[in-house]
């Protein structure tokens, strides 16, 4: 290998699989946490396509009618109802969050501790915002529709089987989410991500590429929330 | 050679080489080696006896109590077995064994061999051991991590057995845990015990993702020098490869389990369709069975690869270093490696050829579980081919490599009878499969697990085995356990269906008395042969002879470590710097039959080694 | 040395367990001796690389043991070697495949003039129903079954009105008269396997699966359970009899059908029970857990 000079792969596959087989690592200069997080999200994004697959599976081959999720999910608004009213506002404060994020990683590798600690609270409390309509979305099937995992007055009873479970898991990792959000929030007014402080479990140091793996995990729960939003409520 | 890809400034101790010298290279430096791109890694360090033995973050003393864990629940296994084959060949003898507790053995015994003994011994015991001893880290990429998931690892287990202990008893759905049968009465440990095991299996997953993204950014991100891909040995690319399928393939599980447990908790009707029980219309209706049998196959035919890839990746290590010879074609054992493990995601619906599924699929099913055979001969071959003309030690450790070949051979071609769909016909559901999988699931990875600490053990504690106690369970070990199961295939061909607790009246099926009464005394003395190899191990921790230093003069990394055993940071100041293969052995020209990875090629001038 | 010998004991041992082993399948009773066909070339082709492989590894166990001094040979790789082997592998798989397809694909293809027959499967038994004299089974649903109703038919379908209940584990065939056997599981999955006929496809509740075979010969077959459905699966037998067309329509006639089943049940003022009770959702006895349906 002492002829091995990655500035000069040759092209194509062989250049490729010469820089990637190379020694040390697979993937030149990706922080370890951030690759971790890029397996992981794979992983879960195999679970979240696993419940999707499911769900076209079963809605497919049930008897009964499956119910109209623009009627079931309508609002109603000066007396009209407006279909899909809330779960656009959430799909519209998600992606809005996503784009605090970024700019909260941009400020962060920049070092700006002021603007990076509020960008990230900015996404933890749109996160926030969004876990509240979800729950209040909840509220409303379950005390007012009548839904229940095991029935509905609508149609195929999976329908809300399928919504509680997926919206469940979904709103389950935008909590974790946020959660994480206003402990990094916290952990960059405070100056850690500054000096390297280490932390609590871990001791590891802390460092601002951990706001852009946050970020990654953030990044994903928007992709996935589009995916349901696209699969569950529009089709 | 410039330094531009030198990502951080800071470095520790780069090891230099006689030829590059501070007076500029003239010739090109033969024993030159990348610098380090990253500084040394940050390690924690235990101080009191609870995190230095009991939430340890060393890799190494992880992978000690997974493995002491998985073997416990292994043994528990085995004594499960034990009761199953009394019933069946001794039927009637134990009144206690009711129907009831032998389908609750068959699920437990199932469960726990596959997920709990084989998973995590070949993952959390030997990945955590090996991995960052083979490519040169200190240890794996996020200790308190792979920390967490041991005790996940332990819960779940704990949870396992705890149903062993509620009202109504484990579940007794078949390792399977097909709906609607497993949540139903009807079917022992329909409460309880399915939701524990349902329980146990997700935290097990959870646990078994933060190991698995250990072990997969510790052998892509922390390598040493000169540690290309390429030159990693066949056991990281097993380990690795399965850790991946893991990752992609616990997920349906997990999904089937969640569905699984709102179908019993909630009454949801994932699986469940419409269902008359003693005359009466349950609440459920419009679930799939079938989706769920899908769902689980999709992570349970990648499941039986992550068990047999590491196997495979070690054997060929350990055929290796006892034939001294290099393993033939190690590009293509790699290629054949992550093809299967590819592949594997395109076969799992052989398991339900006669599952009611649209027949065409059947079609694509047979053709990818034939075509992955072909990637899986070309190992054998290649196994094969690094006997011949090898320098082949016949001690403990190659005997069982030597009984793994012949039963995963054995174990694989019945396999291409199952995946073969119209030969499925009549053979599934019947002791043809129980006899496939057990020779190729059981045996064959248990030799493998088993040659594997007789290797290994000088390296974990300094000192050899027994070889004549090593002998003596190998070939009771082997040869009870071929026989056990080579006839059994035969049981499949009259007929006799699987999970049957009797075959009673069956007119035709009369024969099968006295092959079950020969299968079942075998197991037992199998069974009992065990005893000697737990004796070996307790025996040669205190009194076994003194290895030294890489007493199989293998070439890996794992045996140069300052000292043996390995200590905390593995490498004391300096990390390894990696200049050829694992496999350099009998090199014409060289003065030993090994040259290690780490020997630079400055000291072996005379060898014709070929460039790696 | 005597490593070598037990292995090769071992490899020997298999062969002559195979050649003179009393366990051998049961004479084929249906049109599916092509499975068995099929097997006996995968025993060949599989067969022949085990004993191939296994004398290869105990030749070498003999050749190359240990000699101190000795040294192996170093080749990492033989390019040309390992192709060949690839190929040779790849035509005895397709070599298997083949043949396995073409009978697959029979399997599948239900001929024309086959017999439909019902299989119906409940824990723990069998029941069959029969198409009558049009040779059409009538339309039927699982939420319909009670006792008066056992099949679960639908009263207003005229193709049910002649269909033949068969409320025994033991059901008749004709010989050489092909049947398609419609799975139907009123509970759990189940599976009805003869070996003797050598076919066989899991019983689905919620849906119909089927498969077809021809029976051959006459004769008492024992059916299985072959899907494992909960504490009493081994003991859920049943009975297959092939018989002459003559016995078989005599036995037939023994049975009554669905019209006449209903008669029976108008001249005994049988009060038309509720059918089957499903639970309310607003009703009080709904809890998060359900005992009482779902246990």
């Amino acid at each position: 290998m002492s002829d091995l000079n990655l500035d000069k792969l040759p092209g194509g596959f062989k250049g490729m699989s010469t820089d990637i087989g190379s020694d040390q690592t697979a993937f030149k200069g990706v922080n370890w946490g951030k690759a971790m997080m890029w397996i992981f999200l794979l992983s879960d994004t195999f679970i979240f396509s696993c419940f999707l697959i499911s769900y076209m599976k079963v809605r497919a081959s049930v008897v009964e009618p499956w119910p109209y999720p623009s009627e079931v999910f309508a609002l109603e608004f000066m007396g009209a109802p407006v279909p899909l009213l809330l779960i656009a506002i959430m799909t519209f404060v998600l992606i809005t969050s996503s784009g605090t994020m970024a700019l909260a990683v941009k400020y962060g590798y920049e070092k700006n501790k002021k603007m990076c600690g509020w960008f990230v609270l900015l996404t933890a409390i749109g996160g926030l915002t969004f876990v509240g309509m979800q729950a209040f979305e909840w509220s409303k099937l379950i005390f007012h529709e009548g839904v229940r995992p095991w029935a509905n007055p609508f149609g195929a009873e999976q329908f809300g089987a399928f919504f509680f479970m997926i919206t469940g898991f979904h709103g389950t990792h935008v909590s974790i989410g946020v959660i994480f959000l206003f402990i990094f929030a916290r952990k960059v007014f405070k100056g850690d991500f500054d000096t390297g402080k280490r932390g609590y479990f871990t001791t590891m140091k802390s460092d601002y590429v951990a706001i852009e793996i946050l970020g990654l995990y953030w990044h994903f729960v928007d992709l996935v929330w589009v995916f349901i939003f696209a699969f569950f409520y529009l089709w | 050679m410039s330094d531009d890809l030198n990502i951080n400034k800071k470095r520790n101790n780069q090891i230099k080489t006689k030829s590059s010298s501070a007076s500029g290279r003239g010739e090109t430096d033969i024993d030159y080696v990348r610098p380090a791109e990253v500084p040394d890694q940050d390690l924690y360090h235990g101080h009191s006896f609870i995190t230095k033995w009991i939430f340890c973050q060393d890799a190494k003393v992880i992978g000690v109590q997974y493995t002491l864990t998985a073997v416990f629940t292994g043994v528990v296994g085995l004594i499960l077995s034990w009761m199953m084959r009394m019933q069946l060949g001794f039927p009637e003898l134990f009144p206690f064994l009711t129907a009831e507790t032998y389908y609750q053995f068959v699920t437990m015994h199932g469960m726990i061999m596959v997920v709990y003994l084989l998973t995590a011994l070949f993952l959390g015991g030997f990945g955590n051991y090996l991995i960052p001893l083979m490519v040169g880290s200190r240890d794996m990429v996020f200790p308190y991590v792979n920390m967490v998931s041991y005790w996940m690892f332990f819960v779940a287990v704990v949870v396992l057995m705890a149903s062993f202990f509620v009202p109504g008893g484990p579940t007794g759905a078949g390792w399977t845990l097909y709906p609607p049968q497993a949540i139903l009465e009807g079917t022992p440990g329909a409460g309880y015990g399915i939701l524990l095991m349902l329980i146990s299996l997700g935290l097990f997953v959870i646990g078994f993702t933060m190991g698995g993204l250990n072990y997969v950014i510790t052998i892509l991100q922390a390598r040493t020098r000169g540690m290309s891909l390429m030159r990693m040995p066949l056991t990281i690319w097993g380990i690795f490869t399965a850790t991946v399928l893991a990752l992609l393939a616990f997920p349906a599980l997990l999904v089937s389990a969640i569905m699984m447990t709102l179908d019993k908790i909630l009454g949801t009707s994932f699986f469940m369709p419409t269902i008359i029980k003693a005359g009466e219309a349950l609440s459920y209706d419009g679930g799939s069975p079938i989706l769920f049998q899908h769902l689980f196959w999709f992570f349970g035919h990648p499941e039986v690869y992550i068990v047999a890839l590491p196997a495979f990746g070690i054997v060929s290590d350990l055929i290796s270093v006892h034939s001294r010879k290099n393993i033939f074609g190690y590009r293509m054992m790699v290629w054949a490696i992550v093809g299967i493990g590819a592949l594997s995601f395109f076969v799992w619906a052989h398991h339900m050829y006669v599952s009611g599924m649209s027949p065409w699929f059947g079609f694509f099913f047979a053709t990818t579980t034939l075509i992955i055979a072909v990637p899986t001969a070309l190992k054998v071959y290649n196994w094969i081919l690094t006997l011949w003309r090898g320098n082949i030690r016949l001690n403990t450790v190659m005997l069982f490599c030597l009984g793994f070949i012949v039963t995963f051979v054995n174990g694989g071609i019945t396999g291409i009878f199952l995946g073969n769909v119209a030969v499925d016909v009549p053979l599934s559901d019947t002791y043809f499969v129980i006899a496939h999988f057990h020779m190729v699931m059981g045996i064959a990875p248990i030799m493998v697990i088993f040659g594997a600490i007789y290797h290994w053990f000088p390296l974990i504690t300094g000192r050899l085995m027994d070889e004549t106690l090593g002998k003596w369970h190998f070939w009771t070990t082997f040869l009870g356990a071929y026989s056990i199961y080579f006839p059994m295939h035969y049981l499949g061909f009259i007929g006799v269906p699987r999970r049957y607790f009797e075959m009673y009246d069956s007119p035709y099926i009369e024969s099968a008395v006295g092959m079950n009464e020969f299968i079942s005394t075998a197991a037992f003395i199998v069974g009992a042969a065990q005893f000697i190899f737990f004796y070996n191990v307790v025996k040669s921790i205190r009194l076994g002879k003194p290895a030294g230093k890489n007493p199989w003069k293998a070439n890996s990394l794992e045996w140069l470590t300052p000292d043996v055993p390995p200590a905390h940071g593995n490498w004391g100041d300096k990390l390894p710097v990696v200049h050829r293969w694992a496999y350099d052995y009998s090199v014409p020209g060289a003065k030993e039959d090994y040259i290690t990875q780490t020997t630079p090629p400055s000291e072996v001038r005379e060898a014709e080694v070929e460039k790696t | 040395m005597y490593t070598g010998l037990v292995f090769l004991a071992v490899i020997i041992g298999s062969i002559v367990f195979h050649v003179w082993t009393p366990w051998w399948w049961t004479d084929v009773a249906s049109n599916w001796g092509a499975m068995d066909d099929t097997i006996v070339l995968t025993f060949w082709i599989g067969g022949g690389v085990f004993i191939l492989v296994c004398l290869f590894m105990t030749y070498c166990i003999f050749k190359y043991s240990y000699k101190e001094g000795r040294r192996a040979e170093y080749k990492p790789e033989d390019k040309k070697l390992e192709s060949r082997l690839t190929w040779i592998t790849a035509l005895g798989v397709a070599a298997l495949l083949a043949p396995g397809l073409v009978v697959w694909n029979n399997y599948i293809k239900v001929p024309d003039n086959a017999i439909h027959v019902e299989v119906m499967a409940w824990q723990w038994g069998w029941k069959y129903r029969l198409p009558g004299e049009d040779g059409k089974l009538g339309t039927s649903s699982n939420k319909s079954i009670s006792d008066d109703n056992p099949f679960g038919m639908n009263p207003d379908d005229p193709n049910g009105k002649d269909d033949i209940f068969i409320e025994s584990n033991e059901l008749h065939l004709a010989k050489n008269k092909p049947v398609k056997i419609l799975l139907r599981s009123i509970d759990v999955l189940h599976n009805f396997y003869v070996p003797q006929f050598r076919a066989k496809m899991d019983a689905v509740p919620g849906t119909i699966t089927y498969y077809w075979f021809e029976p051959t010969k006459n004769g008492d077959y024992e059916v299985l359970c072959a899907e494992y459905c909960g504490v009493g699966h081994y003991a859920m037998r049943g009975k297959v009899v092939v018989e002459n067309e003559e016995n078989y329509n005599k036995w037939l006639a023994q049975h009554e059908t669905f019209s006449s089943f209903i008669a029976k049940r108008k001249n005994n003022n049988f009060k038309n029970k509720k059918l089957v009770k499903i639970s309310n959702l607003l009703s009080e006895e709904n809890n998060i857990l359900r005992e009482k349906d779902v246990r």
